[in-house]
């Protein structure tokens, strides 16, 4: 439930009255402070990146010019520019595993092109998977060593086609294992280094390709693809592990060309490139927080059996889909999208869950362009890279609610009796857009809804209205109370009470001050975050995990944030933990600096509000989108004040990250929570049939398949390190009695 | 009788232990809750440390009144977590139970703080 516009409205006009902490290098911007009822454009006409003749920044720390050249080590691997090929020359694509995989194989991120997760065995089943026992574990080899700081979240869900197990290790080794024993049968160093770790070090999958030009029985005719850390795209031989030579330059593609200036860790790939009609779409996340002007968020596609650079969708050049050239580069601190994105081969498009322009909390810098496709779903047309739809979950988000969900394709009953291809899309804000994939509208009804605006910082209004899903249920609980502050004791309940009534806080997209600081809930990590769901096609049900993790935000004045020693990555002075992102940050080039932290008590290390923080909801998608069952997801095990794990078995609902899969016979599989457990849930009651504890955190999609005949789940405990949860190289794959390995 | 004038057992150090956390979480409720409620927050804890100095102090003097005056804000904090969230256990978990168990060691002072009043009179009496 929300709060009465008016009173939303009562608060916020209270919140303008408040005095501004005044900002010497912030020129007041005449538009500032009046709503808009379109969507507003840039706020004190400096919304272009500088150009190779600007003068420099007068910030004590700043980086280069983003003319500069790159970083050594940018080019890991010291590739050639690729050359362009026309895209109506890609050849016709053969048919590919995932379009209808084998009862038996995960041939994909989400199991088949729609990303369902839902895999039709059945061997385990609510009465037996109590007997589920590890059939086998392999270890990546990719942890921290000593002296490195623990930046690991492997977050890697395998794909299994025919006789293989294909996986990546957190740094990009990647490898295939026997499905039946966990015999590595090839592995492929890719020799990543340490600096080139961005926030997190993160694989989450591969792509498995089939060549229509490569024989079959020739090398590279079947192929793994993947996208790298530091920012390659890599093809390798299935069967052999080698390079496919014919693909890019010698099996790679160096995707850092175009971006212009940029350091080693600025810009990576996590997720597993999309295929569609021949194109590898290829997607990277770029360092939230650091500056204005960071590298492009630009999505490309390439030919996935040359590795030829096809298109680019570069937002702040619309109308121009090549590469640069010279000492050009794709305009900087565009959206970028870092969540798996989902192909269409039918409609010859590619769903590209999108984040935020660069620097997420002041958006006064950010072109009409950019306002219109960051935060959204935009569906992009394989053939010319051109946006053929976008839905936007968020205007002008400053609350960093990019989406890292992946978009689960489904067909929903329509009203003629006719299915309509439809699109669900989770979010951070906890609603789930239902959208009609050929053209983006939606399915379920969507209400734009009065927000808090104008807000309080000059020249960066907020917009009147954001979208509403209001024919899903929301994943969420109401706007936080003073009551809903929680603790040991009425000491620290005190405390959080304090803390929550020093906050800016009038529900739902509070926006953002400098003069004390702002609650944020939905926080950052959800609602849905890069989990996404599973949707099981026979039974019309949905399955979503969440989170109820608010968090406490404050801008900083450029004084400030230089007195704080924030500054970006590509700063020359720049150290290890001098802003990152997912906490504060420098925003180079813009009027303020962020501070975020989880909205918790710093003493004791446990969230202020009230459990749950986590939860698990089943959602009948055939019958009025009802939820059929919701629970807390996750115990106080493993968690506990001042980080102390209480061996408790009470279900209090943990954060989590990961998501889940469900099967036929009637079980969702899901780890994702921080007590580490992975767990067998009933898919018709909620009840857990089954748990076990894993050697670390299971923040990653499980995925489960048939080798020999008989059904393993398998999850990555790779742990997280924002998550705090123990950190392993091990990949735990469970089967009933009598078929370990 | 190893119970001389002047000279305290380890039962009464303990209770004046007590007495001395109380006032302390007493302070700590008044200046915190003081400011919570100029906040427009609850007032619950201003009010309820003032309580809670006052049976610090008295405890700390070996006063039984401190004893009361803790069970008296124990009522006050389960009548006011009742109201505040009802019967939600996960909600009356910060509100009650650490009160609850300091209010059970409170309750067995009783007898050490009659035994020290008694022979505060005594010694009056002398």
């Amino acid at each position: 439930m929300r709060r009465s516009h008016l009173l939303a409205t009562a608060a916020c006009a209270t919140l303008a009255c408040a005095p501004l902490v005044a900002n010497a290098q912030f020129a007041p911007a005449g538009s500032g402070g009046s709503p808009s009822s379109t969507v507003p454009g840039p706020g004190n006409g400096n919304a272009f990146e500088p150009t190779a003749n600007s003068p420099a920044a007068t910030s004590r720390f700043s980086g280069p010019s983003p003319y500069a050249p790159q970083a050594p080590g940018v080019n890991a691997a010291n590739l050639p520019d690729i050359g362009s090929m026309d895209p109506n020359d890609v050849p016709q694509m053969a048919p590919q595993q995932s379009a209808a995989p084998a009862q038996g194989d995960w041939s994909a991120y989400g199991r088949d092109d729609n990303q369902t997760r839902y895999s039709p065995l059945s061997e385990i089943t609510p009465q037996n998977a109590d007997q589920l026992q590890v059939a086998f574990r392999y270890h990546t080899g990719s942890y921290p060593r000593p002296g490195q700081v623990n930046k690991w979240a492997a977050e890697t869900t395998p794909i299994k086609v025919g006789d293989g197990l294909y996986m990546c290790s957190a740094q990009n080794d990647m490898m295939k294992l026997d499905p039946a024993t966990g015999k590595e049968i090839w592995r492929h160093n890719i020799n990543e280094k340490y600096e080139s770790i961005p926030y997190t070090a993160a694989c989450k999958g591969v792509t498995y390709f089939t060549s229509s030009q490569i024989p079959e029985g020739q090398p590279c005719h079947n192929r793994i693809l993947e996208g790298t850390l530091d920012m390659r795209l890599i093809a390798v031989d299935a069967a052999t592990g080698n390079l496919c030579e014919g693909f890019g330059h010698g099996g790679q593609v160096n995707l850092m060309q175009g971006l212009g200036e940029s350091v080693p860790g600025f810009v990576s790939m996590t997720t597993p490139p999309p295929i569609v009609n021949g194109v590898v779409v290829v997607n990277h996340e770029v360092l939230d927080g650091q500056r204005r002007w960071a590298p492009s968020g630009v999505i490309r596609g390439y030919d996935a059996e040359s590795g030829k650079f096809l298109w680019a969708w570069d937002v702040n050049r619309p109308d121009d889909h090549s590469q640069p050239t010279g000492n050009n580069h794709y305009s900087r601190g565009t959206p970028n999208s870092w969540a798996a994105m989902t192909g269409d081969n039918a409609l010859g498009l590619v769903y590209v869950p999108t984040g935020n322009s660069a620097s997420d909390y002041y958006s006064a810098l950010r072109s009409p362009e950019e306002n219109k496709v960051s935060s959204a779903v935009v569906a992009l047309d394989v053939k010319t890279g051109a946006p053929r739809w976008v839905f936007q979950t968020v205007h002008k988000d400053v609350w960093d609610y990019d989406i890292g969900s992946q978009a689960t394709l489904m067909d929903m009953p329509g009203a003629d009796g006719q299915t309509v291809p439809a699109l669900i899309m989770p979010t951070k804000r906890g609603q789930t857009f239902v959208l009609d994939r050929r053209d983006g509208k939606p399915i379920l009804p969507v209400e734009e809804r009065a927000a808090p605006s104008p807000g309080v910082i000059p020249g960066d209004p907020r917009t009147p209205t954001q979208p509403w899903s209001t024919g899903m249920p929301a994943l969420r609980v109401p706007d936080l109370k003073e009551t809903d502050m929680w603790g040991m004791s009425p000491i620290d309940q005190l405390f959080c009470r304090l803390k929550f009534r020093r906050a800016n806080y009038v529900g739902e997209f509070t926006p953002p001050s400098v003069d004390k600081p702002w609650i944020e809930y939905p926080g950052y990590n959800g609602g849905s975050d890069w989990g996404s769901m599973s949707y099981d096609p026979q039974s019309g049900i949905l399955i979503a995990n969440w989170n109820i993790t608010p968090m406490y935000d404050q801008l900083v004045t450029r004084k400030k944030a230089d007195q704080l020693g924030l500054m970006p990555i590509d700063d020359p002075n720049y150290k290890p933990g001098g802003g990152g992102a997912e906490g504060n940050g420098a925003m180079d080039g813009t009027p303020y600096g962020i501070v975020v932290t989880p909205f918790w008590n710093q003493y004791t290390g446990m969230m202020c509000n009230r459990p749950p923080y986590g939860m698990i909801t089943a959602i009948d998608m055939k019958h009025g989108q009802k939820v059929l069952w919701q629970h807390p997801l996750g115990t106080a095990r493993a968690n506990g004040p001042w980080g102390l794990p209480t061996g408790l078995p009470w279900e209090i609902g943990t954060p989590n990250n990961g998501g889940s899969v469900v099967t036929a016979g009637g079980l969702v599989f899901i780890a994702a929570a921080t007590d580490n457990q992975i767990r067998a849930i009933d898919e018709h009651t909620g009840k857990v049939v089954w748990s076990a504890v894993l050697p670390g955190g299971g923040q990653a999609n499980p995925m489960t398949y048939e080798a020999n005949g008989h059904q393993y789940v398998a999850i990555m405990a790779g742990g997280h390190h924002f998550m705090m949860t123990p950190v392993s190289d091990q990949l735990v794959v469970y089967a009933l009695p009598d078929h370990k390995g | 009788m190893p119970n001389t004038y002047g000279n305290r057992t380890l039962t009464e150090w303990l209770t004046v232990l007590l007495g001395v956390v109380i006032l302390l979480v007493g302070l700590f409720f008044v200046i915190e809750g003081a400011q919570l409620a100029m906040l427009g927050g609850s007032v619950y804890y201003v009010l309820c440390g003032i309580l809670l100095v006052a049976s610090g102090v008295f405890m700390i003097m070996g006063r039984t009144l401190g004893a009361f005056l803790y069970l008296g804000a124990l009522g006050y904090t389960w009548i006011w977590s009742l109201w505040e969230v009802g019967f939600s256990p996960v909600d009356l978990l910060p509100r009650d139970f650490g009160p609850t168990l300091l209010g059970i060691l409170v309750a067995l002072t009783i007898p050490v703080l009659r035994r020290m009043e008694t022979r505060r009179t005594l010694r009056g009496a002398v």
